[in-house]
């Protein structure tokens, strides 16, 4: 084992040569997720807030002016606007007001005779500020035909509990730490999936198919090396890097979004309590069993896609070759990873017997605590399985002379 | 001592006209001796089987047949053991150019198993025989072909090996610095190491080997000292030899 961790050390040691290729590995998951999310953070909470802090722009036709001056009354909500030239559903759409109220002309007849009056709201379902408009609305007509009724019921002499039959109260029951735990059980398998392969495959081809076309790779086999430990070498390198840069990733892009939950919680008063919950249940996630787990499950899987990285380089003639005989590899797993965050996935029967994908949900279920020991032993044993055998595979190759020279 | 008993090599290839795969038989039973204290010259046109020979002592390819002996041990049973013994150069091979040449010597120290002082101080050795110890700390990536060979040239006996084989040596090198290359194969004859090149420049051949092996077509044509080899093929010159092979090759097809 000691000429393989020579060689691990001298692709890291090539590694830490080139400070270009350390930054992008190691330092700028950590630069780049905290300034996204925070920046993520910040526009949507002052998009938020300067929403909130503007009247809707309506245009109200309103001849018997019932509705009318419910709005005016509300200026913090609502700024009653002159009909824009044009067309008004066009209007809409530019941005130019959020809503057209159209009041029945005899609404005020209506309600006189205590009949129903209609009113028709135009507003794009698409656009935020014209769906707060339409809220609005609805907020302020509900209280208001909550007075007509009682006021009707008070004329008839009747009780103000004839249009309330009944009253709905809803607790929840469920566990926000369950919920989050479930949200990030669906996420994480993808991110681990697709980081680890991606983070490692360059690193990959330079170690393989890269030494191959500088003219270094026949030097290194004219050592006393065992060829396998070379492989070894070169795969432990490749896997490392894989699992450094997934776990590097996922710690920054963890703690960024905590971050962001945190700063959205605090900035709405309503949404702290929720938000607090949300991140005291996240705190719970930190259950070391269900990482260790997981990161059980990584070794097997960053073992086999660096295994598959260092097998097709070590085939290719050169750089770019070996590139073009990865990529499949990587859409597969790509579609996989996709795959494994469909809802409902987890019920399929086969799914603990399909490679890749058996570690996709053993993870998603240790995280919405439904683990299940023989599926993850499944998921484990089988990824080890592939794993070695493409190890051995790759160890053949390298001894294939026709692998390591062009006749 | 290096030993090849009738050593057979073949490989597949592809023919782009026909698409069919086809053998080639690259090296035909080949047989010969480097003995300690010697320079051994492989000489032959491209494509003879030169590089596939020297490339099968220094255990980077297997034969399909035969025996190769590398001080006695027997480089398909031992093959790391007989690696430990050779000291390879060809031009097909690089540098780590991310590396100074010190950092890189270290390295190869630790791969053949040099201690890590011993590694040091024979590496600085070389360099300074190599006239590079000014640039031992200089990274490699703007270094001149030349001193990247003289890096290899350091790297290959950086273990002390008691078998050197150098395919194409002096390749690309300026006078000086093939001079300074030729220098030091000879001191590795009077060290007692068994030293095997292979060349197309028939000066060195002359000045440096103390035997020559014509190898045409995958085998051996002759085995001798130069000066013997030309009175034996009756020319006067070893380019006369290739010339009168190549002739040969052509009334036999």
């Amino acid at each position: 084992m000691r000429g393989a961790l020579l060689v691990c050390k001298k692709e890291f040691m090539e590694l830490s040569k080139d400070r270009k290729t350390m930054f992008f590995t190691f330092l700028m998951p950590l630069i780049l997720y905290p300034l996204l999310f925070t920046m993520m953070g910040k526009l949507s909470q002052s998009d938020a807030a300067s929403r909130k802090g503007k009247p809707s722009r309506v245009q109200v036709l309103d001849p018997g002016q019932v509705v009318a001056p419910l709005l005016r009354a509300d200026a913090k909500a609502f700024e009653i606007v002159a009909a824009p030239p044009g067309d008004v559903k066009q209007a809409i759409r530019d941005q130019k007001l959020e809503m057209l109220l159209e009041v029945d002309a005899e609404a005020a007849a209506k309600l006189e005779r205590q009949q129903t009056f209609g009113l028709k709201a135009t507003y794009d379902k698409s656009d935020d500020s014209s769906k707060l408009a339409l809220s609005r609305l609805k907020e302020v007509m509900t209280k208001q035909d909550k007075g007509w009724v009682q006021a009707r019921l008070k004329a008839l002499g009747a009780s103000t509990d004839l249009a309330v039959p009944s009253r709905l109260e809803t607790a929840d029951a469920g566990d926000m730490g369950l919920f989050v735990g479930k949200l990030l059980g669906g996420i994480l398998p993808y991110i681990l999936m697709l980081i680890m392969f991606a983070g490692s495959m360059q690193h990959g081809i330079y170690a393989t198919a890269g030494e191959k076309e500088r003219g270094t790779l026949l030097s290194l086999l004219s050592t006393s090396l065992p060829r396998n430990q070379i492989i070894w070498g070169k795969l432990l390198y490749v896997f490392s890097i894989g699992l450094i840069s997934a776990l590097i990733n996922l710690l920054s892009m963890g703690l960024s979004i905590g971050r962001m939950f945190t700063a959205e919680a605090s900035h709405g008063a309503a949404t702290a309590a929720t938000g607090a919950q949300g991140m005291g249940s996240l705190a719970a996630l930190a259950n070391p069993l269900i990482l260790g787990l997981t990161f059980l499950l990584m070794v097997p899987l960053g073992l086999l896609f660096a295994n598959f990285i260092v097998m097709m380089g070590i085939q290719a003639k050169n750089t770019v070759e070996a590139g073009t005989a990865i990529m499949p590899g990587f859409m597969v797993v790509m579609v996989m990873a996709v795959f494994s965050m469909a809802p409902g996935i987890e019920k399929l029967a086969f799914l603990p017997y399909v490679p890749i994908l058996n570690v996709s949900l053993a993870i998603r279920k240790l995280f919405s605590q439904q683990g299940n020991a023989l599926e993850y032993a499944i998921a484990f044993v089988m990824t080890v399985g592939l794993a070695g055998t493409l190890t051995w595979l790759s160890t053949r190759l390298l001894n294939r002379e026709s692998a390591l020279f062009t006749v | 001592m290096i030993q090849l008993m009738d050593v057979h090599k073949t490989f597949t290839v592809k023919d782009k006209k026909t698409r069919m795969k086809k053998r080639i038989e690259a090296v035909k039973g080949l047989s010969l001796t480097v003995k300690p204290g010697e320079i051994y010259g492989l000489l032959g046109p491209n494509g003879a089987g030169k590089s596939t020979t020297l490339r099968m002592i220094a255990g980077l390819m297997q034969a399909d047949l035969g025996r190769i002996e590398v001080c006695g041990i027997d480089n398909r049973v031992e093959p790391e053991k007989a690696r430990g013994m050779v000291g390879y150069l060809s031009t097909d091979l690089n540098v780590y150019a991310r590396f100074t040449p010190r950092e890189l010597l270290r390295l190869f120290g630790e791969f053949q198993g040099v201690d890590a002082k011993v590694a040091e101080r024979r590496g600085m050795h070389l360099l300074e025989k190599l006239q590079l110890l000014d640039f031992a700390d200089v990274k490699m990536e703007g270094f001149s072909g030349g001193q990247k060979q003289k890096v290899s040239i350091a790297r290959a006996l950086l273990h002390d090996p008691k078998v050197v084989i150098f395919d194409e040596p002096t390749t690309g090198l300026d006078v000086l610095t093939a001079k300074t290359v030729l220098d030091l194969l000879r001191i590795m004859r009077s060290e007692g190491r068994s030293v095997i090149v292979s060349t197309h420049v028939m000066p060195m051949v002359d000045e440096i080997c103390d035997r020559v092996g014509i190898i045409f077509d995958g085998a051996l044509h002759g085995d001798a000292p130069p000066k013997q080899m030309l009175e034996s093929w009756g020319v006067k010159t070893l380019d006369e030899v290739f010339f009168k092979l190549a002739a040969q090759s052509a009334v036999e097809v």
